[in-house]
């Protein structure tokens, strides 16, 4: 999930897909569907502050970023190929859950209905937390 | 509460976004500008206009809202994947009243099955106004969810439970009029034992096997602490809130912080199970067992279906209590004459250790406490004087059995012996012969032993 705020302080969320590290290992980037992601990337363009939660749903482990935008645009091709590959992990990790696979792909399919595609996301990693729940939640790593 | 601010997409119409079967997620700002996001494994609706979530823990969340109460929270449709966003403004934090006990009582009941009674502790009840709410994709398709009335439903559950005869047909009767007017294929109901310390399982229907027998204790895990408090526990996804516990537990673990930690508890019932929904069956204030019903689907027992299981568990107690009145008013009722078993096949042992009162037919367990010690009374006068027809009656008065004071109790203990028997004896019957009668049918000779 990717959380940004606008000029007055008020959040917005959206969900991301396809995380990717640079080969450089120096930025990162993911997607999020262009229609649901209007006002982050407003966001974006205004004050470039994100943060950014990852979280494995078999064992609720998670960390988040606190970073800064250095950049959107059109995903390429290994930028949609991480998308793919985060939405079939991500049907296979839920279903221990109860959550069976077709909704993990309704859930990418309604995002991206009605959008005219994905945006890409880059940014830096400024500060990195353990989001893990439990009593470790919140430290830096 | 304030007024009623009219949203883009009214709270009511997408209420299973508020089961907390998909986790949502909250994205808040701090004072200087830096956003924080953070998953929630529920989402409350309070009413048309706010929202409630559990304060547990200090976190960033917290004290970025402190100096800023704007957020954004992110909840998903179970079914349609519909996603909705609603932005909220945090209001304050309650610490007792309605929302705050309904929420405490699902955490503590959660928190009690996976060990962690110390560790989730629901400090508060933070509110928000929700400002508006939008539809995330766009092609939303959030409608009125219709409510379940259930009415034609209810009066056919009621019509049938009215023309049971005794205590062990009418919860037959029910759990299976619940699976076939209500969908809830696996359920059960549980009954207090004489000291109120433990809860066994005297009635079920869709589990093999069935189950009869097993215990939980009063004020433990989510069917002890539906017991305890006399209040409805409804989990929606059992196996997220486990997958959290474990998380948090193996957190704790690391930091060497065992100590607060205690055992996860086996839930009886189905092996993956992810929704139950315990009731309380309650006559004139008195717990007469818990109903519980599973399913191994995450929302299956939603907020509309609690509802009518509330109607149904209020008319099974008291429907049972009326059936223990009768059976425990039984007047007059002479002891029936003796009469001999049919011819035995072949021989049996049946042993009965006196420190636990349990049972074993050829080396097999059969039960154990009252159900045992009942048992062997009806055995001993089956081998010593050949009768095999008894009253409840004789039963409660007869002192030699030993039993507390059970009275309405009885049936219980007697619908768990003759459910036990069929589960696990081939030759031998308790067979109910009129109300207040029973009949003990056995198919071989048999040896008793009594050990120490």
């Amino acid at each position: 999930m990717v959380g940004t705020r606008d000029s007055e302080l008020v959040p917005e969320l959206v969900r991301a897909w396809g995380p990717r590290i640079s080969r450089d290992r120096k930025h990162a980037s993911l997607c999020v569907a262009m229609a649901a992601g209007v006002k982050t990337l407003a966001n974006l363009r205004d004050n470039a502050r994100v943060a950014v939660t990852f979280a494995l749903p078999a064992n609720s482990s998670a960390i988040q970023v606190w970073g800064r935008c250095i950049g959107t645009g059109r995903p390429d091709r290994d930028d949609l190929t991480a998308v793919q590959q985060h939405r079939d992990t991500f049907a296979q990790v839920s279903k221990g859950l109860g959550i069976p696979p077709p909704f993990i792909e309704a859930l990418w399919q309604r995002e991206l209905a009605g959008s005219p595609g994905m945006v890409r996301i880059r940014f830096v990693a400024v500060q990195i937390f353990n989001q893990t729940p439990g009593p470790g939640a919140g430290s830096p790593l | 509460m304030s007024e009623v601010r009219a949203l883009s997409v009214p709270l009511d119409s997408i209420a299973p976004c508020f089961e907390g079967v998909i986790p949502a997620s909250l994205c808040s700002c701090s004072r200087e500008g830096l956003p924080n996001v953070t998953f929630l494994s529920i989402v409350h609706r309070l009413d048309e206009n706010h929202v409630g979530l559990s304060f547990q823990f200090f976190n960033k969340t917290r004290k970025n809202l402190q100096e800023n109460p704007r957020a954004q929270v992110i909840v998903v449709m179970p079914g349609t994947a519909d996603q909705y966003r609603l932005d909220v403004r945090h209001l304050r934090t309650e610490t007792d009243g309605p929302a705050f006990d309904r929420m405490r009582a699902r955490l503590e009941a959660v928190a009690s099955q996976t060990g962690m009674n110390r560790v989730f502790r629901l400090r508060g009840v933070d509110v928000y106004e929700v400002l508006d709410c939008r539809s995330v994709n766009q092609e939303g398709r959030s409608e009125i969810v219709p409510r379940a009335e259930s009415m034609r439903e209810l009066e056919a559950f009621t019509g049938r439970l009215d023309s049971c005869e005794g205590l062990d047909a009418l919860l037959s009767t029910a759990l299976e009029a619940l699976a076939d007017l209500f969908g809830h294929r696996h359920s059960f109901v549980m009954f207090p034992d004489e000291d109120g310390t433990r809860l066994y399982t005297g009635a079920s229907y869709g589990f093999d096997p069935s189950g009869v027998g097993s215990e939980v204790v009063v004020g433990e895990g989510m069917l002890g602490l539906s017991a305890a408090r006399r209040s409805v526990v409804r989990v929606t996804n059992l196996a997220l809130d486990r997958v959290v516990a474990r998380a948090v537990r193996s957190g704790i673990e690391r930091r060497g912080e065992e100590s607060i930690l205690e055992t996860e508890i086996a839930l009886p019932g189905l092996p993956d199970a992810r929704s139950q929904l315990t009731l309380p069956l309650l006559s004139r204030n008195r717990l007469l067992g818990v109903l519980c019903l599973q399913s191994a689907d995450p929302g299956r027992f939603l907020e509309t279906d609690e509802r009518v299981m509330q109607i149904v568990a209020r008319h099974l107690a008291a429907s049972m209590a009326s059936t223990m009145a009768a059976d425990s008013a039984e007047p007059k009722v002479a002891t029936l004459q003796s009469d001999r078993a049919a011819p035995a096949a072949s021989h049996a042992v049946v042993r009965h250790y006196r420190s636990d009162d349990s049972i074993f037919i050829d080396d097999a367990y059969l039960t154990k406490g009252i159900p045992g010690r009942l048992f062997w009374k009806l055995l001993q006068a089956f081998v010593g004087t050949g009768r095999a027809a008894f009253t409840n009656k004789e039963i409660r008065l007869d002192a030699s059995m030993g039993l507390p004071d059970i009275k309405d109790n009885l049936e219980t203990r007697l619908i768990l012996l003759r459910r036990r028997l069929e589960e696990r004896c081939e030759f031998m019957r308790l067979i109910p012969a009129g109300r207040g009668r029973l009949h003990l049918d056995v198919r071989r000779s048999l040896t008793l032993e009594e050990l120490p």
